[in-house]
């Protein structure tokens, strides 16, 4: 086992504090959800493996106690990720149990997954209609391959063809969701440099503040 | 490549300044090493990023000196000693920048072409003999986009396919690990979709005006009684998406890697420099917190 400390980025005798917020911005980061639609999205949840594994051993060290609320939430976490993929999983058995179509859409999201694009593309350029179902597919397909225009297009497509289908919705607000989430990200946007205040806001401040003092009989700024 | 790579200046603390600025300069000077003095001409920040990159997949502290060079005579600067990173992406500056000056002497005549060629030559066959199956790949992948150029495609996630492939052969032959390996070619192929795409906005005017392939005027439908400014206007929204979505799986990769240094240097480039690089060339002015003076 690799170092936990290292693993959650942490200076070795962190307190239980600095690693329970270590671990929840790493649980954040490394989401199952937020690698959904991503080729590397098993080594990510390798990721989180390690980083779960990390953080059960220096909680265990360092508190009985807290060990066992620790995996109790774990086994929380455990089952609401199980219910997930269940209801996800009869998300596809909706369709898979009802039609030959059904199967098909549930092989090709199979393929999807496993990054076996050829494969998938051909049995979509089979399908007889273009669908909903059709156009969410293919957006997912492009998503994965990092075709991110084409995707976009499908899937808005899919919902606007069954606007009340959560699944298509789902993904499409996940991909926006992602762009959001990297072009307000909290390192750009953290101010400095480019955040500050131009020329012209700092005398109009400055000139507001001295017209004030005036009005209360002192004043900022001498000269005017 | 095309220069767009670089960090966040104000951002970054001097010292990272120096030493991003010394893998820059550890590239050049293996480049004059490999292709001579001349050769450094083709240095590019995207080659840096690519040496920067690597080399913090290594747990070795950073190593290198104050020296003087001949581009910089006066002032000793810092410079990274040579390692596999900084010998990589020199190899992959000199590949590419003879690909590129091939590539000006076919399409446009240019004398820069073969003259600069002549200078590559003996540099660019070493690489070939050194890394013989990535040179296919990326030969390969220069057909393809000169074939696509050629019958005029008219989707942008197609065009950049070719270059986006190529740099994922590139970033992905860095490591023998095969699970950083594929970290690294998905963090390659965002990078160099981004790269096409934003040098395809960034050439639009010169495209209209030379009647040039370029993705977007096909795809968007380029009219010449519209202007190229709200031309510009009308698609940087669509544009800006892929841009970013493109960054965005980037940096979802990213975060995959086990940096071993280096991580605010990187960390600049991929949350800062990449986004104000493309904001900078979309001319979203307001947006962009660059307020002039």
């Amino acid at each position: 086992m690799k170092n936990p400390y290292e693993v959650l980025g942490l200076k070795e005798g962190a307190s239980i504090e600095e690693i329970k917020k270590a671990y929840r911005e790493l649980v954040k980061k490394y989401h199952p959800d937020r690698y959904m639609d991503n080729p590397l999205s098993d080594l990510a949840e390798e990721k989180l493996r390690e980083i779960n594994e990390a953080y059960d051993y220096l909680i265990k060290n360092a508190n009985n106690n807290q060990r066992q609320q620790q995996y109790q939430r774990q086994q929380q976490q455990q089952q609401q990720y199980q219910r997930q993929q269940q209801s996800q999983g009869t998300g596809s058995g909706y369709y898979g149990g009802y039609s030959d179509n059904s199967r098909l859409v549930y092989q090709i999201k199979m393929l999807i997954q496993n990054g076996n694009f050829a494969q998938a593309q051909r049995l979509l350029d089979s399908m007889p209609v273009r669908d909903a179902t059709w156009n969410y597919l293919q957006g997912l397909l492009f998503l994965r391959r990092g075709w991110y225009d084409r995707a976009n297009v499908h899937l808005q497509r899919a919902v606007q063809m069954d606007p009340g289908n959560m699944e298509y919705r789902d993904a499409l607000s996940r991909v926006n969701t992602q762009f959001n989430a990297y072009r307000y990200n909290p390192n750009y946007y953290r101010g400095g440099y480019h955040q500050g205040p131009d020329m012209c806001s700092v005398c109009t401040t400055l000139w507001c503040a001295d017209s004030l003092c005036e009005c209360c009989g002192g004043d900022l700024i001498a000269c005017c | 490549m095309f220069g767009y790579i670089t960090p966040d200046k104000p951002d970054l603390k001097i010292c990272e300044f120096e030493v991003f600025r010394g893998y820059y300069c550890g590239v050049c000077k293996t480049i004059a090493k490999k292709a001579g003095h001349r050769g450094r001409i083709v240095l590019s920040y995207d080659c840096a990023f690519l040496a920067l990159l690597i080399d913090s997949l290594d747990k070795a502290p950073v190593s290198g000196k104050h020296r003087r060079c001949l581009v910089h005579p006066l002032n000793k600067r810092y410079i990274v000693d040579s390692n596999f990173a900084v010998e990589y992406a020199s190899d992959i500056n000199i590949l590419l920048a003879y690909y590129n000056l091939k590539d000006k002497w076919q399409d446009e005549k240019r004398l820069i072409g073969p003259a600069g060629m002549a200078v590559l030559k003996k540099g660019y066959r070493r690489v070939k003999r050194k890394y013989p199956d990535l040179v296919n790949a990326v030969e390969e992948e220069l057909n393809n986009l000169k074939e696509l150029e050629k019958r005029n495609c008219d989707s942008i996630d197609e065009a950049c396919e070719p270059f986006a492939r190529l740099m994922q052969s590139i970033f992905l032959y860095a490591s023998d690990c095969e699970n950083i390996g594929k970290v690294l070619g998905w963090v390659g192929y965002n990078l160099g979709k981004w790269i096409y795409l934003l040098d395809a906005y960034d050439d639009i005017e010169d495209n209209v005006k030379s009647r040039s392939y370029n993705p977007l005027t096909v795809q968007f439908g380029y009219d010449d009684g519209e202007g190229v400014e709200s031309f510009r206007e009308r698609i940087r929204e669509k544009t800006e998406f892929v841009l970013v979505y493109s960054l965005s799986e980037l940096e979802k990769a990213f975060s995959l890697l086990d940096i071993k240094k280096n991580k605010s240097i990187l960390e600049n480039i991929i949350y800062r420099g990449l986004l104000i690089k493309t904001r900078n060339v979309l001319q979203m002015g307001a947006d962009c917190h660059e307020k002039s003076l």
